[in-house]
């Protein structure tokens, strides 16, 4: 059906007003903002141009931040489809109880990030974790919480996200492949190509669009890694886990560098938006 | 190959759900003793740690209230502001119209941290911070491109004939949206105010920046409670995780037959109309 001009305007109204006034409006003060020496405190403001910009690019402590979301989000995005994809796969064709399979799957993705956060904080800490209950089964000694060690704190993050989002990634893409017509299926089976050509020929080309659409939405959200982190280790040991998100909070709420904070959450937005346009692009062509 | 499949689902998720199981032990009193080789556990199961949870923070069942209320209200606002919107996208004929839904999955994956910093200081400045209105309308806000995206591909999939036969018969556009769409997507809105009231519940940063103490929900409380300076022992702490966690669970056991049509439809290259 077609709509009037005047439709149209009634329809979206709502969510303009929303939208305008809870997410582009402050998104855009706080642009302005940040070109200039506004803080919530100050009374008189001058034009800064791009000096906060360039105050935060200079730091060698959101240098760090940059790159441990870029490897947070390289490694953590991947497996997350891979995994979630494996999952629903394993879930495609029709077993006992297949729903409550799947609800009980999604689980880890409704506790919280900050609950998440909390809960593996003790699971790897020695008296109460399940890590060295399992060590100490084996015989093996204990070993310290690998949130507290530079090494393997960023790793620890990455694998307690996947834990967490993986299932979310399966309640996604489920749909996707319960939706391929059973003839392809028996093509390919007749065929007599191995189940691991089947995924490649017949589920992947037909979920790709899904899996891309996902893969979106996990890398903006990890590209604002936030609250397990917060709650975990706070960014530490040393920056080892700082993520541009955790500087901008830092920034803006804990050393009261509201400028610097606005700033670098604008370059959290800045990603989004390379991300978001190659995503809109390479859609685009698939779905031609 | 069925029953190996089963085998296979099965292990995947115990493995996924061992961390939970850990957390819900704890939670009644059942925990693992290191000091014996091999590590064996203590303690018969109790409810006390539910109770100590009020001790530890009193005002706790509060929170509890106040987060359920909250994410209701949010998510009843996303999807009341979302399905109009995702009509009118999905049945108008524009250029760039795939592009402008699309936009709306970019949005939906921008982190709340990208914009929140000058919308609390916004909301401070309009006298909105630490109300319930205010933290009701970051929410929905943050939640609803996301909820404009997964019903512009229920509305989409929808033949267009009902609402060409309503339109002859003289109906409005309010009343066609009202009498002949919202009854054919009512599964796919069910299913879109399950996941946004779990992502409402879930919400950090929104009510931890836009209140000073005033509205609290359960996931600032969580934030707060376990500083490590005022750690709380473990089975307190998983009691309060196992407690937040249980309205979810319920929901999602309720309408797991509806979830299913949470879908992520991308728009189709060709034109919808």
């Amino acid at each position: 059906m077609r709509l009037t001009r005047r439709d149209r305007l009634l329809l979206f109204a709502p969510l303009v007003i929303l939208l305008g006034g809870w997410l582009v409006v402050p998104a855009l003060v706080g642009l302005t903002a940040t070109l200039t020496t506004y803080t919530p405190l100050t009374t008189s403001v001058a034009f800064a141009r791009w000096q906060n910009y360039s105050d935060v690019l200079h730091d060698p402590q959101f240098a760090e931040a940059v790159r441990n979301v870029a490897i947070f989000t390289l490694v953590a995005v991947p497996l997350e489809l891979a995994l979630g994809f494996g999952i629903a796969y394993l879930l495609r064709r029709p077993i006992r109880g297949r729903s409550w399979w799947r609800g009980l799957l999604l689980l880890p993705w409704l506790v919280s990030p900050i609950a998440t956060g909390v809960m593996w904080h003790y699971l790897f800490s020695g008296a109460t974790g399940v890590v060295n209950f399992v060590l100490g089964w084996l015989g093996r000694p204990e070993l310290g919480s690998p949130i507290g060690d530079v090494r393997l704190a960023l790793a620890s993050t990455i694998a307690i996200e996947v834990w967490r989002v993986a299932p979310f990634v399966t309640f996604l893409v489920l749909p996707g492949l319960v939706a391929i017509p059973e003839e392809r299926w028996e093509q390919a089976t007749l065929a007599g190509t191995s189940w691991f050509q089947r995924i490649v020929k017949v589920a992947l080309p037909e979920v790709a669009p899904l899996m891309l659409t996902v893969g979106m939405l996990l890398t903006g959200q990890s590209l604002g890694a936030f609250d397990t982190i917060l709650i975990l280790t706070g960014g530490g040991p040393g920056t080892a886990t700082l993520t541009p998100a955790l500087y901008s909070y830092d920034r803006a709420f804990v050393t009261n560098d509201w400028p610097a904070g606005a700033a670098s959450a604008w370059l959290i937005a800045a990603g989004v938006a390379v991300v978001g346009a190659a995503y809109i692009r390479l859609s685009g062509r698939w779905s031609r | 190959m069925r029953a190996p499949r089963l085998i296979a689902v099965a292990a995947v998720t115990g493995a996924f759900l061992l961390p939970l199981a850990w957390t819900g032990l704890a939670a009644v009193g059942v925990l693992p003793d290191d000091s014996t080789r091999p590590p064996s556990w203590t303690g018969p199961p109790t409810l006390d740690h539910i109770a100590e949870i009020g001790v530890a923070e009193p005002t706790f069942w509060q929170e509890l209230a106040t987060s359920t209320v909250a994410a209701i209200v949010a998510a009843c606002l996303t999807v009341a502001v979302a399905i109009p919107s995702a009509f009118a996208l999905a049945r108008s004929r524009f250029r760039g119209g795939r592009t402008v839904t699309q936009g709306f999955l970019v949005l939906a994956s921008l982190p709340v941290m990208a914009y929140v910093i000058p919308l609390a200081d916004l909301s401070r400045r309009v006298h909105l911070i630490d109300t319930f209105a205010g933290v009701t309308l970051a929410e929905a806000a943050v939640t609803a491109p996301l909820a404009v995206f997964v019903l512009h591909g229920a509305v989409a999939q929808l033949p267009t004939e009902w609402e060409e036969a309503a339109l002859i018969d003289g109906a409005g556009v309010l009343r066609i949206l009202g009498r002949v769409v919202l009854p054919l997507i009512a599964p796919s809105v069910a299913a879109t105010l399950v996941v946004m009231f779990v992502l409402d519940w879930n919400m950090l940063l929104v009510p931890l920046l836009l209140t000073s103490g005033e509205v609290k929900t359960v996931p600032v409380a969580l934030s707060d409670f376990f500083t490590f300076e005022r750690e709380l022992d473990w089975p307190t702490a998983a009691a309060a995780l196992m407690v937040s966690l249980a309205p979810l669970a319920v929901l999602v056991g309720v309408f797991h037959r509806v979830l299913e049509r949470f879908v992520l439809q991308a728009p189709a290259g060709r034109d919808i109309g």
